[in-house]
């Protein structure tokens, strides 16, 4: 390579975005902030020096020198698009996103230019539905192998027999505690209600996203997390008017209050509460007994992908268990394939938090997607949250 | 004079960090008179008029209002009143409201009653009667003078003072107002002091004028005494016309000086000053003091270079070999045809005790101080 | 002829009588045409601008504002008025910000004048420009990164933290209406006090100099004087200030914890999370509208206050 501008340089533009992505990391959760800002348009851009490389023989199809992918912000190990480029040649460029809803909205207007993305599963059969994915040509991801992916995870991205996703990872939705502030043990989504308005006045965070916010109120009552009764979802909107007055705070981005201790109690997913605990152990992940949500990732390729071949030469790459087992590492999320969880170190197979005992696993429900799309429950919240 | 008098200067210098504009001033401006303080851009005579309205403290020294030490007194507890260059009306106030300004600021306060019967006096004082609501920016240049005038005289003042009141208006107007100025200073009869570089309108106002120079004051007289009697070359250069005619002291008798010019004329001319023998002057002639004739008299010759016909009277501007081009005012009377014409010859002669000769040496200092302080102070 | 009678006939009529008879007329149109073209030239960017980032948009917004949700979310055309029927839904979000904004633009207001004022009447000159920027530089960085760094000088681990050391334990700054406003006030500082700075740079010397002249204490000059004319620069920042805290809901949201709900975070969850583009469009119509309203209630009492024949809004 010849000598570049760059060389003098104190810190290479890659590293900088490294450095920046290492801030973010743990201390922005995932929807929170782009969702919060509206700046889903916002593309951390990790393709650099596009079409330099040659592309390698190894490729049956032209794959082109680039593509781009839609997902979620720290969801992915750095390295894993660079290994591509050079067995490829093909650049990857990255755009975030900050919710479900943007991504959607990006897909419905066209000519986003991805490529590959990343739905959360409840939108899958919404997209299915708009006829804006693809239904997969498995022959071109010999790297999936259905048997070693549990059920479970894997149904909601197969329509009528067809796959139109496959799944990157899931996880569930639950509670953190500062046990140094809330020292009682707690196990429930009825004490996490009951404490938001006692010992953790003030101090209790929850989501600013109905799906989970009304959800885990219905569960304080035992109903279903998707729930669209109306005397179910008016027992919950009672709860949640009660305790808006007591809350610290109706915000996704949790992780800043949590580890300042000025949060002492939040709604919380998965991977937040493993980077919370791992950096502050007193914080603890909490499933509620009654049940409540647990979430599949799926990747999908849009119809209008300007880049099918590379999208799925990427998505069979990111199949690979010895590549996703780095991905897996990388954002803290536990894996849905066999092969990766065989290769993953037992301190991570143990973490309670990434795989949760059955039976708290047992009652947990997936998100539908006409609980996300009720025009209901999106007036409720706005109820909750101007109350 | 026995009265107190209504300003009073005792060594006042101001200084604004290094450059001096105003030096160990000493004055006494007598009760209900009309004195003009006149000197070019810089000769420091804004100082002093916003040292006697408290916008400026002296350096050194003490400002009195009617014996009054200053010091210390703010603008608005001054017994006295200004009217601004460009006269600084409230341009979100009407006409009467402006004129009000200060009798509402009054303490104890005054009755409405009270203010709108005084602020209507004003108005028709200054010939704006019916003008009351009419918003600043509608008004002429001299209607805002007057406004600006009857909105400082409102508060009935011990002294007037006026930064440069005249410069705005065109110069038919100017004339109007300097009369009616005058006429306003006599019926009301307290002290106005007016700022202005303008000489005629000093002269033509004033009771009194002060002339000032390099932040000192030249010379304090009445408005003939300082165009017939200039103290120093800088007065009589300043003030009026003047032919200033380079020469050398020849001779001395008493009162007056022998002055040889440049091309070898002798001519007697009246000092102010102690001269010396062989000392270089300047010998100051007013043009209305030189008679042109047919050559043969007179004490100088020369030739007619231009005329400027006024009417009333003539300007010539004559070539004297060896002196330079000197300019001679003459009457015209009806009937006589006795204007030359350019190109003739004439004889130049002058009154006895009309030339004024002064030390030339002392025209170098006047002015130096003028690129130092600027008027427009910091 | 009499004098009074004259009146200029057309050119060609004229016969030579007036000067504007002698010059050919083409060269002037032809002029005059050129002219005119380098204008809308010079113009057309700008006006491209306009149309396709504040008309079009504006237009696509209006039409959305009379649609059905469709059933996935997003707009489905029709024509209805259903959506403006459901604005009293969102009463709350309206009336918290018409609360908010005049109250957040009075807050900064008493903190930018005393800012302005020293600035233009007090400050040494060598040093106000020096000042000007340091007001205005940070204004350069996105509110954003601003109002989160707010986050954690506010949050456990900044002031708290601090104040524990000498003994005040679990304070909470942070999530509070005071955070709020401190957030505003920081994040629209500048656009108040630069009106304001204007208004009294341009401000006459002179006319408070005459005040004193006329008996007026530093308090009733102020008070008569200065600050009557540098009113059209207050209600400029005001109404500049006050219009975009209409559509604030970053600074109540991070700040503020989400809790109090405007009609910034309606329209935020209206769009990006129910999708329901409709009714979201017709708040923001109705935002807009009420915008409007605010803009010409300032400007006449702008122009009121001040006397002044016109009053320029930036």
């Amino acid at each position: 390579m010849p000598k570049s501008y760059r060389d003098g340089l104190p810190i290479t533009p890659d590293k900088f975005v490294d450095q920046l992505m290492r801030l973010k990391r743990g201390s922005i959760s995932r929807r929170d902030f782009l969702g919060l800002t509206g700046l889903g348009v916002a593309t951390a851009v990790m393709a650099r020096e596009l079409g330099i490389t040659p592309t390698p023989a190894f490729a049956a199809e032209n794959l082109g020198d680039r593509m781009s992918i839609a997902t979620w912000p720290n969801y992915h190990d750095p390295q894993t698009f660079e290994n591509f480029k050079a067995d490829t040649g093909v650049a990857v460029e990255v755009n975030v996103f900050g919710s479900n809803e943007e991504m959607l909205a990006k897909l419905q207007a066209g000519g986003s230019g991805w490529s590959l993305f990343v739905p959360t599963n409840y939108t899958i059969s919404t997209y299915k539905k708009l006829g804006i994915i693809e239904a997969l040509d498995m022959a071109k991801l010999g790297n999936f192998d259905g048997k070693s992916e549990d059920a479970r995870f894997t149904a909601e991205g197969t329509i009528d027999g067809t796959i139109y996703a496959v799944p990157k990872n899931w996880g569930t939705t639950g509670f953190a505690v500062n046990t140094k502030k809330l020292s009682k043990p707690m196990s429930s989504w009825k004490e996490f209600w009951d404490t938001a308005m006692a010992e953790g006045d003030g101090r209790t965070m929850v989501h600013d996203y109905q799906l989970t916010t009304i959800g885990n109120a219905l569960k304080y009552y035992g109903y279903s997390f998707n729930s669209l009764k109306q005397d179910e979802l008016a027992k919950a909107e009672e709860l949640l008017l009660k305790v808006k007055p007591h809350l610290f705070a109706v915000s996704s981005d949790y992780q800043p209050g949590m580890r300042a201790g000025d949060a002492w109690m939040t709604m919380c997913w998965t991977n937040d509460g493993a980077q919370l605990h791992r950096d502050i152990p007193e914080i603890a992940y909490v499933l509620g007994k009654e049940g409540g949500e647990i979430w599949t990732d799926f990747y999908a390729i849009p119809k209008d992908a300007p880049n099918k071949p590379a999208g799925y030469a990427l998505l069979n790459y990111l199949m690979n268990p010895k590549v996703a087992v780095k991905e897996h590492l990388a954002n803290g999320a536990p894996s849905t394939d066999a092969r990766v969880n065989a290769l993953l170190p037992k301190e991570v197979l143990d973490n309670p938090i990434l795989y949760p005992a059955a039976d708290l696993l047992k009652p947990l429900e997936f998100g539908a997607a006409a609980t996300l799309t009720d025009p209901g429950r999106a007036e409720l919240m706005a109820r909750f949250k101007s109350a | 004079m026995t009265a107190v008098p209504d300003i009073e200067f005792r060594a006042v210098t101001k200084r604004y960090g290094a450059v001096t504009a105003v030096s160990g001033i000493d004055l006494a401006i007598p009760p209900s008179a009309f004195v003009a303080l006149l000197g070019p851009s810089g000769c420091g005579k804004t100082t002093c008029l916003r040292m006697i309205g408290g916008f400026e403290q002296p350096s050194e020294g003490q400002v009195l209002i009617r014996g009054r030490d200053m010091a210390g007194t703010p603008p608005y507890r001054r017994p006295v009143n200004m009217v601004f260059q460009q006269y600084a009306l409230f341009p979100h106030l009407d006409v009467e409201e402006n004129i009000s300004y200060g009798l509402r600021q009054a303490r104890p306060r005054l009755s409405s009653r009270e203010i709108s019967q005084r602020a209507g006096e004003a108005l028709a004082m200054v010939q704006l009667a019916g003008y009351g609501r009419r918003k600043i920016h509608e008004l002429s240049g001299g209607q805002q003078q007057r406004v600006a005038l009857a909105r400082a005289l409102v508060n009935k003042p011990a002294v007037l003072l006026l930064d440069e009141p005249l410069a705005a208006l065109d110069k038919k107007l100017r004339t109007d107002m300097q009369i009616e100025l005058q006429n306003l200073q006599r019926e009301i009869g307290i002290t106005f002091v007016l700022v202005t570089h303008d000489q005629e309108e000093a002269l033509s106002m004033s009771d009194f004028v002060c002339v000032m120079n390099g932040g000192r004051v030249v010379q304090l007289g009445q408005p003939s005494e300082i165009y017939d009697e200039p103290a120093d070359l800088f007065v009589a250069d300043f003030v009026g016309k003047t032919n200033l005619l380079s020469g050398k002291v020849a001779g001395l008798s008493g009162d007056l000086v022998n002055v040889a010019l440049a091309d070898g004329t002798v001519i007697a001319a009246r000092k102010r000053v102690p001269l010396s023998r062989g000392e270089a002057v300047s010998v100051s002639l007013r043009p209305e003091s030189l008679s042109l004739s047919a050559p043969g008299s007179g004490a100088l010759k020369g030739i007619v270079r231009n005329r400027i016909f006024l009417g009333s009277t003539a300007e010539y501007a004559i070539e004297v070999q060896g002196i330079g081009s000197l300019l001679a005012k003459a009457d015209h009377v009806i009937g006589q045809g006795n204007l030359f014409k350019p190109g003739e010859p004439v004889a130049i002669g002058f009154a006895a005790g009309a030339p004024l000769a002064f030390p030339h040496a002392k025209n170098n200092g006047t002015n130096q101080r003028e690129d130092q302080n600027a008027e427009i102070l910091p | 002829m009499s004098e009074t009678g004259y009146k200029p006939k057309p050119d060609n009529a004229t016969g030579g009588l007036s000067s504007a008879g002698s010059q050919p007329a083409f060269p002037m149109r032809g002029s005059l045409f050129r002219k005119n073209l380098v204008t809308t030239l010079l113009l057309a960017p700008a006006a491209l601008w306009l149309v396709v980032f504040l008309v079009l948009p504006f237009i696509a917004i209006a039409i959305f504002s009379v649609g059905e949700r469709a059933p996935e979310g997003g707009y489905q055309a029709a024509l209805t008025f259903a959506q403006y029927a459901n604005l009293p839904a969102r009463a709350t979000a309206f009336w918290n910000t018409m609360v908010l904004a005049p109250i957040g633009a009075l807050a900064c207001l008493l903190v930018a004048y005393p800012v302005a004022y020293y600035l233009a009447l007090r400050a040494p000159q060598r040093w106000r420009l020096i000042l000007l920027a340091m007001i205005v530089i940070p204004f350069w960085t996105s509110l954003l990164m601003r109002t989160y760094a707010w986050m954690y000088i506010l949050g456990g681990r900044g002031i708290p933290a601090l104040l524990a050391y000498v003994g005040i334990e679990d304070l909470r700054l942070i999530n509070t209406p005071g955070a709020v406003l401190l957030g505003i006030v920081y994040g629209y500082l500048p656009l108040m006090i630069l009106p304001i700075y204007v208004s009294l740079e341009r401000l006459d010397r002179r006319l408070l100099e005459a005040s004193a002249d006329l008996g007026a204490t530093p308090l009733s000059t102020f008070l008569g004087v200065t600050l009557r004319l540098s009113l059209p620069g207050v209600m400029t920042g005001f109404s500049l200030v006050m219009i975009l805290l209409l559509g604030e809901y970053l600074i109540p949201t991070l700040l503020g914890g989400g809790k109090v709900f405007f009609i910034g975070n309606a329209l935020v969850d209206l769009f990006l999370q129910s999708r329901n583009w409709p009714f979201g469009s017709a708040i923001a119509i109705t935002l807009v509208l009420v915008s409007v309203v605010v803009l010409i209630v300032a400007n006449r009492i702008s122009t009121r206050l001040s006397g002044a024949r016109r009053v320029d809004l930036i």
